[in-house]
């Protein structure tokens, strides 16, 4: 059977932000829609708005003729438009049964029927009966895939569903969803990563500050065309020059052991590398196989053994991490509003946390609000930061604009060292773009990195020596250039 | 000294008893708690659940309107505190402690009128039964209603959380409100009716105070109980079992506290005061070490206010 889905003149307004501009699309069965745009673009809006989660100030959407009325996520649910969100909207200390039945009204047993015979189907294999927060993101998603499909669904909605998943869990995912688009599911994507557009969708609608740009068939369509209207302008694509090999041993990390007391922390076991002046070292690795243990243990907030980390000819393994930078050392971590800054305070403030005897920023306990002042000004100009308000709660700032205070921040000391965790997490292309200019132009200072990332490209980008952590333990440290994403992607798993 | 072997089993009855509104008002919380609700109004609610019940039972002579008044007076109480943080989203810690100071106050000035009033007797169950098994016989019988409803409850709660779809939803809630509202659950509602039957809890456990513990109105009489029956809740790591072994400890070192004063061992009477507050944390504690199942039973929302942003 043949599903419509409609969407005519949406627009949903915010205050000092028109999230969606008067929308309208056309969807039909058998096809996979792609909706592309970088973040803030709207399509988070557009999607919440089908699945009832955001009610629009105007507009409808009709499903197969008819006008839907989406006051709750319910009563997307009774129309059969499921969604799987960016963020999963599961319960972790549930299990994964317990997960899949609280919007059921069915009785346990045949819900449980229901759940086998489409695992089955699609091979998927999951355990039920373990909490939620024991599976990695690619099982968590499919749990959240598996919930809607109990419903059985007209249209599936995946909101920038490959942004935590692995190579391998991303061609799965896209078999899967090919199957079920045969099946007479409609789908519609979202991302803003276009190699995934042109690899599995048939058709593109691309959005652009709250407003729907083109729509145009994937045959049609490049990457440099698609990239150009999402961001609107013609992106240079940028490139890293071999780095000039340097013997200068810059950091030094040796038979590094980190033990957690708590199961769901990873240990890490024997660690060993260490990092030339001028280099970037990346590790590469599926997310929770211990990358925020090692960051933490490199950082200070995990404190080791004094012997493990010796850093331009000091043992440092016992410093904290303010400690770490009057050593010249730089950080910055993957959570940007939990870890690197303090989302309810000021821009101004933010920057003060990073306090160097050196910044005269206190006097005799007394905050010197000018100097902070002044020192934040400097670091939003040179790393253009889209604000002039350094009063602004950073909260309020775009993740873009957040992450280059946060590495501007880290920078204008001009560390020697800078460790970094998921810097482009969730950032749209431009912003990706500028911070992988400025860790470029970081080694051509002849200054060091360590990128720990899960995003391959990424790594292949910009690091000199790659290694992957998996489990807890590094692999051996390779030259980029003898190293292919396939490569990476099997140590990855796990494999030798 | 041959000690009676009934003596026995009525000091262990008398452990019971007290640990019967310990066990109300935890079970009452631990249901707030878990789905992400952190009322420490406890104390308060209890306290005007045993004068409801004590002024009700005196003016209107009749105990069944007196039990369930102090309920509703529970969950009159608590109403303000769900309105104040459901509603107006107002912090669930500072609404809590203002809960407790308010119902602290407002029983003294209701109660004035009831010093010294001398209260009713609350029948018991299955008083015939009682001499006719020798230490069980004066465990099991002859207590008042209240008081196996109070033993049958963590059981009760145990099985509402685990086995039934609205237990599932109320730790739904409480894991993630954000993930429970994009499923189309009314995080609002599922935590009013949680603060409500936590409230009708503690005014029960008050009203088993005032009416069948010790029957008459003395200003204060909770004396800290809802806050122990509080620490109960978090040091069992949100289980009802273990609520009820906790409660039970803390009961029987009370009265052993009290005989040990009385016959006079030469321990500061100050420490043996203490001593049950200080050992239930320990025994709890020490119980509840397994930092897995601590992870999957602490409510991750406990205490956070949820504010559906549209």
């Amino acid at each position: 059977m043949n599903t419509n889905l409609k969407i005519s003149n949406v627009t949903k307004i915010y205050p000092g932000c028109v999230a969606n501009d008067n929308i309208s699309l056309e969807f039909n069965s058998g096809k996979i829609y792609a909706l592309l745009g970088e973040n803030g673009a709207g399509k988070s809006t557009l999607v919440k708005i089908l699945s009832g989660v955001i009610i629009p100030d105007e507009g409808k959407i009709y499903l197969n003729e008819n006008n839907l009325k989406l006051n709750s996520p319910l009563d997307a649910k009774k129309n059969d438009i499921g969604m799987v969100f960016q963020h999963f909207n599961l319960f972790e200390t549930l299990s994964v049964f317990e997960n899949l039945i609280i919007d059921s009204d069915e009785q346990r047993e045949s819900v449980r029927e229901k759940i086998d015979a489409i695992m089955k189907k699609y091979n998927f294999s999951v355990d039920l009966d373990i909490p939620v927060l024991n599976l990695s993101a690619g099982q968590k998603q499919k749990v959240e895939i598996i919930r809607c499909l109990i419903r059985s669904p007209k249209v599936l909605i995946m909101d920038e569903p490959t942004s935590v998943l692995t190579e391998q869990e991303t061609s799965e995912l896209f078999l899967s969803l090919k199957k079920f688009s045969d099946e007479g599911i409609l789908i519609i994507y979202i991302t803003h990563k276009l190699k995934e557009v042109m690899q599995l969708c048939d058709e593109v609608a691309v959005m652009r500050r709250g407003k729907l740009v083109s729509v145009s068939e994937i045959k049609n369509e490049n990457i440099e065309s698609l990239a150009n209207k999402m961001v609107g302008q013609n992106l240079k694509t940028i490139k890293k020059k071999k780095a000039k090999t340097s013997s200068d041993q810059l950091i030094k990390i040796t038979n590094l052991n980190f033990t957690s007391e708590d199961p769901f922390e990873t240990n890490l076991m024997d660690i060993n590398f260490s990092v030339n002046r001028g280099e970037c070292l990346g590790i590469a690795g599926i997310s929770g196989n211990g990358q925020s243990e090692l960051f933490q243990v490199l950082s200070g907030e995990i404190i080791s053994e004094k012997n493990s980390i010796e850093f331009n000819n000091n043992y440092i393994g016992d410093l904290s991490p303010q400690e770490r930078r009057e050593y010249l050392m730089a950080f910055s971590p993957e959570d940007r509003l939990e870890q690197a800054a303090i989302p309810q305070m000021k821009i101004f403030e933010n920057v003060a946390l990073n306090n160097f005897k050196s910044s005269n920023f206190f006097n005799n306990g007394l905050i010197n609000e000018n100097k902070i002042k002044e020192h934040s000004k400097k670091i939003i100009s040179d790393f253009n930061v889209n604000t002039d308000n350094i009063e602004l709660k950073s909260q309020f700032l775009s993740g873009g604009n957040l992450q280059k205070l946060i590495i501007g921040r880290e920078l204008i000391t001009s560390p020697d060292l800078l460790i970094c965790f998921n810097p482009t997490w969730g950032l749209d292309v431009g912003a990706i773009n500028y911070i992988h200019e400025t860790l470029i132009k970081i080694n051509e200072q002849n200054k060091s990195i360590i990128l720990i990332s899960t995003d391959t490209d990424e790594l292949l980008k910009l690091s000199d020596k790659i290694s992957v952590i998996h489990k807890g333990k590094l692999s051996k440290i390779m030259n980029s250039e003898e190293v292919t994403s396939e490569k990476l992607g099997i140590l990855m798993g796990g494999a030798n | 000294m041959i000690i009676d072997i009934n003596f026995i089993g009525l000091i262990i009855a008398s452990i019971m008893a007290s640990a019967v509104p310990l066990i109300l008002a935890s079970c009452g919380e631990l249901i707030t708690e878990r789905s992400g609700v952190l009322n420490l109004g406890v104390e308060g609610m209890m306290i005007i659940g045993a004068i409801s019940g004590f002024a009700l039972m005196t003016v209107t002579g009749s105990l069944i309107i007196a039990i369930f008044g102090a309920m509703l007076a529970g969950v009159l109480i608590s109403t303000i505190f769900a309105f104040l943080t459901q509603t107006l989203i107002t912090n669930h810690v500072a609404t809590g402690l203002a809960l407790t100071i308010f119902g602290i106050g407002i029983s003294a000035m209701i109660g004035k009128n009831f010093v010294g009033i001398p209260g009713k007797e609350f029948p018991v169950l299955f008083e015939g039964l009682k001499d006719t098994i020798p230490l069980l016989g004066p465990i099991l019988f002859g207590h008042s209603i209240v008081f196996y409803f109070a033993f049958a409850l963590p059981f009760i709660t145990s099985y509402f959380l685990k086995k039934t779809k609205i237990g599932l939803i109320v730790r739904a809630v409480g894991d993630s409100p954000e993930s429970a509202s994009n499923q189309g659950i009314n995080v609002r509602l599922v935590r009013y009716a949680c603060i409500l039957y936590g409230g009708a809890m503690s005014g029960l456990a008050g009203a088993y105070l005032s009416m069948i513990y010790t029957p008459q109105w003395i200003e204060n009489m909770t004396g800290g109980r809802g806050w122990i029956a509080l620490a109960l809740v978090v040091f069992s790591t949100w289980n009802p079992i273990k609520i009820l072994i906790g409660a039970m400890i803390f009961g029987g070192l009370t009265i052993i506290q009290f005989h040990m004063q009385a016959i006079g061992v030469r321990i500061p009477v100050q420490f043996l005061t203490a001593l049950p507050y200080i050992v239930t944390i320990i025994v709890l504690v020490v119980i509840s070490r397994d930092s897995r199942k601590i992870r999957l039973s602490t409510p991750s929302s406990l205490g956070k206010s949820f504010h559906k942003d549209n």
